[in-house]
């Protein structure tokens, strides 16, 4: 009956120390985590340039869309 | 720096629905995906209106914002661009966006959508311009070749207006001053927080 009860006593006291030594791995993990805000995606000064060009093919296109307002 | 935006003046659009196949074809644009829509209220009935809607690459980005993998991202252009390669298709940026445009081409019973696809505003994608690889993710990258979206080139009663934030605002002002401010101009101030007056 004594061992029994000892038996039961170490089964609790080995979840104890698990659930104390996860703890502890849980945070050591989140202390080296990297701390730095999310950032967003940076496809390079290459691909996040300017593409827009002032073209006769697009002053074309305010030209009719502005033909009743613009001026001529 | 010009600032790229859409502008629809509702008053001039007839539904004819050109710009929707105007970009599905020009960025052949798979089965399930609409990256423009025309919206169509009190249909049938006096007063009717209809708006082009497609993401109108908002000033402060909603998306972006809620993005879990952060993979949005603004050019100089202003034109809100994202990566495929880094899109997981989770679903949070069409919830976010006030203009319903992130498309999924996928669904299914395990909720798996695809890599999210939307508007470019014509500027193609991450990948390296004109390349057979951009076009197969994101479509023509029509800005690169120094032209504007489709969608407004091809409007036949000129109510898509695309292209540098001021000239195409300073020709709605035009209008509205000779045939007054009719319906507005949809969706302004949510994307770019502001409106026009006259």
């Amino acid at each position: 009956m004594h061992d029994k009860q000892q038996t039961a006593i170490n089964r609790r006291n080995f979840l104890r120390a698990a659930g104390g030594a996860s703890t502890v791995a849980v945070a050591t993990a989140a202390a080296t985590l990297n701390p730095d805000e999310a950032q967003a995606y940076n496809p390079g000064e290459e691909e996040m340039g300017p593409r827009y060009q002032e073209t006769d093919h697009v002053k074309a296109f305010y030209r009719v869309n502005g033909y009743e307002t613009l001026e001529k | 720096m010009a600032r790229m935006k859409f502008l629809c003046d509702a008053d001039r659009c007839i539904e004819c629905n050109a710009c929707v196949t105007a970009c599905k074809n020009e960025h052949d644009v798979p089965w399930g995906i609409n990256r423009r829509r025309v919206v169509t209220i009190n249909d049938g009935k006096p007063g009717e209106r209809s708006v082009s809607m497609a993401c109108m690459h908002c000033t402060d980005a909603p998306c972006a914002a809620v993005c879990p993998v952060d993979c949005f991202y603004t050019t100089a252009d202003a034109v809100v661009l994202h990566s495929k390669d880094l899109c997981i298709g989770c679903g949070y940026c069409f919830y976010a966006c006030p203009f319903g445009a992130p498309q999924y081409p996928r669904t299914s019973n395990f909720g798996s959508r695809g890599k999210m696809d939307k508007c470019t505003f014509c500027a193609g994608g991450p990948e390296a311009d004109s390349t057979e690889v951009e076009y197969a993710k994101y479509g023509a990258n029509r800005l690169a070749e120094g032209k504007l979206p489709l969608c407004a080139e091809m409007c036949s009663t000129k109510s898509l207006l695309a292209g540098d934030g001021e000239i195409i605002a300073a020709i709605y002002k035009e209008r509205v001053t000779q045939r007054g401010y009719g319906s507005g101009a949809w969706g302004w101030q949510t994307a770019y927080r502001e409106t026009i007056t006259v």
